[in-house]
């Protein structure tokens, strides 16, 4: 049996059965949690048999690369679909600790099955179209889930997500098309192999720029960036966590699969852009982030700003500044999503997360203070917590690269991180005030907690042993800057019609 | 053929982002339609001219066939945007009810101060 | 949509209804070789259900109907999917089809596989989908609830308002409804 499918199958299946079986709210709850947990176990499979080497291919219909669509599973992407199903477990418990049976929307946890299903899918697709269709069942759950709960403001901040994300779409299906008519082939693989051969053809450039347009609106670049900050406090929070770790981060992932394996090495110019936007995106956002004056908003814009670090990494393109990148993408998924489900639980004991009307959380609720202050610390850099080692490595590759004043700039974004996180410390923890009352009786709060403390232990544990993580980054960045074994891995692939090609 | 073609993107491009520009709810939607089906075109011109091409499964080499391929994009392109245009006219339609006006100038006037 | 008071056209409809679904599984079949399938044959089914709703009113074609369109959707999605993943257990490929050409004494030659129970998945799916998206948005801007009562209980949470709730059938008043908080 071939196990490249299952981190796509498992969730669309889960879906249906919760949509046609629907009603018994209960065991359709322990059904969702068994799921995801089946879901996380396979996809950490997957990840040690990819770190022994192996690779998951399979031709949907058993056709070969050159004929049909292709799935490929390497350690890259096991380890972000093992991320992926990671969170959307977390948030899917969080979810059913914050919100009673009766109150939850019956299309919720359908449609967080069928987020994941398209995230998973965009992962494992070894194929152009392929990658729009998942970005399509990725996006349209994300548009329900976003407008599902929604209240008049929440609606009115969601039409700028739909309209900028439709227009991605828009743009990608043309930029498939035209990859198509340069290339002759969707295939990933395929694409690479011509590309090599064409590769001073101004016209790679050209699409490679439009390429890195349309992965950028989804993963929130400089220019690109600001339907985000309004949309995702919209959500609650532990869809927030599921958006804020994930969605951003397939672009990221996409952008790293596009320049690392697709296109020709030799795009220098695209590399330093991807590095200069990625600057300016860490700036502008952390300034945006110090603007806000609720949690949600500031950690929205931290997302940005942390997108920022991880194209940075990119745009140096050396195989040090890509593990870094990859390091760094596993660090912030886990320590982001964990802030947004922390600003869940201090919204929860607060009833509000303005955070002129916060406070006393210190004193009520220490063990939420010593779990927001380990990853706001991390999300900052400040060693020996996770978010240090990949700021070290992304600053190390960037002096090898004698990018001064990119390096320079992420050093200041991250003081600036550091300012804003101690600004939410300040007023939501910190500070006493009698007019501030904590809800210290809600039940949810202890059981919403222990799901952060279980993330937070696992992003300590990521830093602690910064070692292991940052060999097996390594051991993906190397395995995704190979092309020539992902060309020998999708070839090989033995379906129907091989010898035609 | 090729060169007409392209003028019709072209213009169908300048008239989607025109539209999708305007303030007016049903002009936005409008635009929208119009985006998804110049590109849709744009993908159909990528099969490119017919002549000396043949078809991967049938091996006659004076069958003319245009590439396949991009239509079935399209096809999947076109199902998409079925689902997106359905979804736009429900959200504005909700907007409507919410917000009581159907000019995106006004729904987001007064925005700034409410944050 | 209240049924139009015009007896030619309703006859019409009710021919054209079938005159519609017979084309359709006409082109559901023929999908495996040749343009048609099930996407098509969705499609055309849907505007026959359209149809009928125009000529003998929506609430006579709820009654009709009995079971939501939606669902009929998700039972299509479920029969493509297990379609899909069937041959993954038997170590075949995701999707991969099979079938057989034979002889048969009253049909002549027969070529069937598993691609026409998939298309007939993505058949239901067109059908249910189209058919939900239509209807919802013709209730809603008749000033009806754009969901049937049951379906409110269903699909909307006790937080959400339905699209449009108990509008009375003369024309809508947005300023009457109160805004939530």
């Amino acid at each position: 049996m071939n196990w490249t499918i299952a981190p796509t199958i498992l969730p669309i299946l889960t879906a249906l059965i919760c949509l046609v079986w629907g009603q018994p709210r209960r065991a359709r709850r322990v059904l969702v949690a068994a799921s995801a947990t089946l879901q996380l176990a396979v996809a950490l499979f997957l990840v040690v048999k990819t770190y022994g080497g192996e690779a998951f291919v399979v031709g949907l219909g058993n056709w070969s690369s050159g004929l049909g669509i292709i799935l490929v599973i390497d350690l890259l992407s096991a380890i972000m679909i093992a991320l992926s199903t990671l969170i959307a477990l977390a948030s899917i418990i969080y979810g059913y600790f914050e919100m009673s049976r009766k109150v939850e929307h019956p299309l919720r946890l359908p449609l967080v099955q069928f987020l994941v299903a398209g995230i998973n899918l965009s992962f494992s697709t070894g194929d152009l179209f392929n990658l729009f269709v998942a970005f399509e069942i990725m996006l349209i759950a994300s548009y329900a889930l976003l407008t599902l709960e929604a209240d008049d403001w929440d609606i009115k901040h969601a039409f700028p997500y739909f309209a900028i994300n439709l227009v991605g779409s828009t743009l990608f299906i043309c930029g498939a098309g035209m990859a198509y008519a340069l290339f002759g082939s969707l295939n990933f693989a395929e694409i690479s192999v011509r590309a090599a051969e064409m590769s001073a053809d101004p016209r790679v450039l050209a699409l490679a720029l439009l390429f890195l347009v349309i992965f950028g609106i989804k993963a929130g670049l400089f220019p690109l960036y600001f339907w985000l900050p309004n949309s995702y406090p919209t959500l609650p929070a532990p869809l927030a966590a599921l958006y804020a770790g994930m969605l951003t981060k397939v672009g990221v992932y996409v952008l790293l699969r596009f320049f690392g394996t697709v296109m020709p090495h030799d795009l220098h110019f695209a590399h330093q852009l991807l590095a200069w936007l990625a600057g300016a995106t860490m700036l502008l956002a952390v300034i945006g982030a110090i603007s806000r004056n609720f949690i949600r908003g500031i950690l929205s814009f931290h997302i940005l700003s942390q997108i920022g670090f991880m194209v940075l990494a990119i745009g140096f393109f050396t195989p040090l500044s890509i593990a870094a990148s990859i390091f760094y993408i596993v660090h912030h998924i886990v320590v982001k999503a964990s802030l947004f489900l922390i600003g869940g639980v201090a919204l929860c004991l607060n009833r509000s997360d303005n955070l002129n009307r916060m406070g006393n959380l210190w004193r009520d609720f220490p063990f939420l203070g010593i779990l927001f202050l380990c990853q706001a610390l991390s999300l900052a850099g400040l060693p020996p917590l996770s978010g240090f080692w990949g700021k070290y490595l992304i600053v190390v590759a960037g002096l090898d690269q004698q990018a001064y004043v990119l390096v320079g700039i992420s050093i200041i974004a991250s003081v600036l991180t550091l300012f804003s996180m101690l600004k939410i410390w300040n007023a939501a923890f910190w500070h006493t005030s009698d007019e501030v009352t904590v809800a210290s009786g809600d039940k949810r709060a202890r059981p919403m907690t222990a799901v952060v403390a279980v993330l937070a232990s696992i992003s300590l544990f990521i830093g602690l042993g910064a070692e292991l993580f940052f060999s097996i980054s390594k051991k993906a960045a190397e395995q995704t800057l190979d092309q020539s074994r992902y060309i020998e891995l999708v070839r090989s692939y033995p379906g129907k019609g091989t010898g035609d090609r | 053929m090729q060169i007409e073609t392209a003028i019709l993107v072209g213009i169908l491009f300048g008239c989607a982002t025109y539209m999708i520009l305007q303030t007016s709810f049903v002009r936005i939607l409008f635009g929208f339609v119009i985006l998804s089906n110049a590109a849709n075109l744009l993908v159909l011109s990528m099969s490119g001219d017919p002549t000396g091409k043949s078809a991967p499964i049938v091996r006659d080499p004076n069958a003319l066939m245009v590439d396949p391929l991009p239509q079935a994009l399209i096809l999947t392109a076109i199902v998409i945007g079925f689902g997106m245009t359905a979804y736009l006219v429900l959200l504005l339609y909700r907007l409507f009810l919410d917000q009581k006006t159907t000019n995106a100038a006004e729904m987001y006037a007064e925005t700034e101060q409410e944050h | 949509m209240n049924a139009p008071n015009s007896f030619i056209f309703q006859a019409v409809v009710r021919l054209i209804f079938f005159l519609i679904n017979i084309f359709a599984v006409y082109l559901l079949q023929r999908g495996h070789n040749w343009p048609g399938g099930g996407f098509i044959a969705g499609l055309a089914t849907a505007i026959s259900l359209i149809l009928l709703s125009l000529g003998i009113g929506l609430k006579s074609l709820h009654r009709i109907m009995k079971i939501d369109p939606a669902r009929i959707a998700f039972t299509g999605l479920t029969i493509a999917v297990l379609i899909g993943v069937a041959p993954v257990l038997f170590g075949h490929a995701f999707l991969e089809h099979f079938s057989v050409h034979f002889q048969s004494p009253i049909l002549g030659e027969v070529h069937i596989g598993t691609a026409l129970l998939f298309d007939s998945g993505v058949y239901l799916v067109v059908v249910g989908i189209a058919a939900k998206i239509i209807f919802v948005l013709a209730k809603s801007t008749q000033g009806l609830g754009g969901l049937v009562r049951e379906e409110q209980r269903r699909y909307s949470s006790v937080r959400e308002r339905p699209i449009e709730e108990d509008a009375p059938d003369e024309q809508m008043e947005p300023e009457s409804r109160e805004r939530k908080q």
